[in-house]
């Protein structure tokens, strides 16, 4: 069980460095085509609080749950493949 | 410089595709011939060894079955057949007595062959004692029986998507980072380069005015 831990504690930390890496390039992306949209003109009012309240409904998306899957992936095909070389 | 530079990226391809080849996995059409157990002390053959079955204590030298067979031409292959457990290559196999018992009832003669696909990865090698581990085994009734590796075509895909990707990104660094600072440096030197020219041309514009000056002093 111990080389159970050892490959889950390092597969948790070097997952956590891409989930930091995929959520700070998706926040980055969105706040960009926001700017982008508003630059393009015809929306009212000031153009911070449209890109901020653009943010805070991308925080609430199901865009930003999705890189979840960066955990969930890798763990669903560890347990396929301990079922497929194991238990067929 | 090139001849260094060429011989690194061979060197590199080069282990990389040793890497493949040994941990992707791999299947061969065999007859089983028998199966045993001995003993085995890994010495600086270690790498190509695995660790005690999962949930045993480590212990230096261990006990490990193998499986001995005869490949469609004829030749000997013998399989190792041991734990990966949670280690590398991430076969995640825990079921090696079944795996051997699987395999034991699958001996036949070679009077009346029952042939057997058995996945594996690794190498054999005499000179390093060293046994490709078997990860399944499934009979087969056809020897010729066409074995399409969808697994290590689904692999080896997403591996070059991969690479592909940190090229692109490396170029596009390049592109935008490296190259303004080259560019830079290359106006930065264009600059010194015209302001020499410059000098030049005046020197030139100098020294030929002082000719004609002198020649207007010559003896016609």
């Amino acid at each position: 069980m111990i080389g159970a831990i050892r490959l889950f504690a390092i597969a948790f930390v070097v997952l956590t460095v891409v989930y930091i890496y995929l959520s700070i390039r998706q926040r980055m992306r969105t706040r960009r085509a926001l700017r982008d949209e508003f630059d393009e003109g015809g929306i009212e009012g000031d153009r911070e609080t449209y890109v901020e309240e653009g943010l805070k409904d991308y925080e609430d998306s199901i865009r930003r749950k999705l890189i979840l899957g960066v955990y969930i992936v890798p763990l669903v095909l560890v347990l396929v493949m301990i079922y497929l070389t194991n238990f067929m | 410089m090139r001849y260094v530079k060429w011989t690194l990226i061979s060197l590199m391809a080069l282990f990389a595709f040793a890497f493949l080849h040994y941990n992707l996995p791999q299947r061969d059409v065999v007859r089983i011939a028998d199966t045993y157990e001995k003993r085995v002390d890994p010495g600086e053959n270690s790498w190509f060894w695995s660790q005690p079955d999962s949930g045993n204590a480590d212990a230096i030298n261990r006990d490990v079955f193998f499986i001995q067979t005869i490949q469609t031409n004829n030749r000997v292959m013998v399989y190792r057949n041991e734990d990966t457990g949670w280690g590398w290559p991430p076969y995640f196999k825990f079921d090696t007595s079944n795996l051997q018992t699987e395999a034991a009832d699958l001996k036949s003669t070679k009077d009346a062959p029952q042939w057997v696909v058995v996945k594996h990865y690794g190498w054999r090698n005499e000179f390093l004692s060293i046994y490709p581990n078997a990860v399944s085994v499934r009979a087969v009734d056809d020897p010729d029986v066409q074995l399409i590796p969808w697994l290590n075509i689904v692999i080896l895909l997403i591996l070059a998507l991969i690479i592909l990707r940190i090229y692109r990104m490396i170029q596009r660094f390049r592109e935008r980072r490296i190259d303004p600072l080259l560019e830079d440096a290359g106006e930065a030197w264009d600059k010194v380069e015209d302001r020499a020219d410059a000098v030049g041309e005046h020197a030139t514009g100098l020294w030929g005015r002082l000719r004609v000056w002198l020649n207007t002093w010559r003896a016609k």
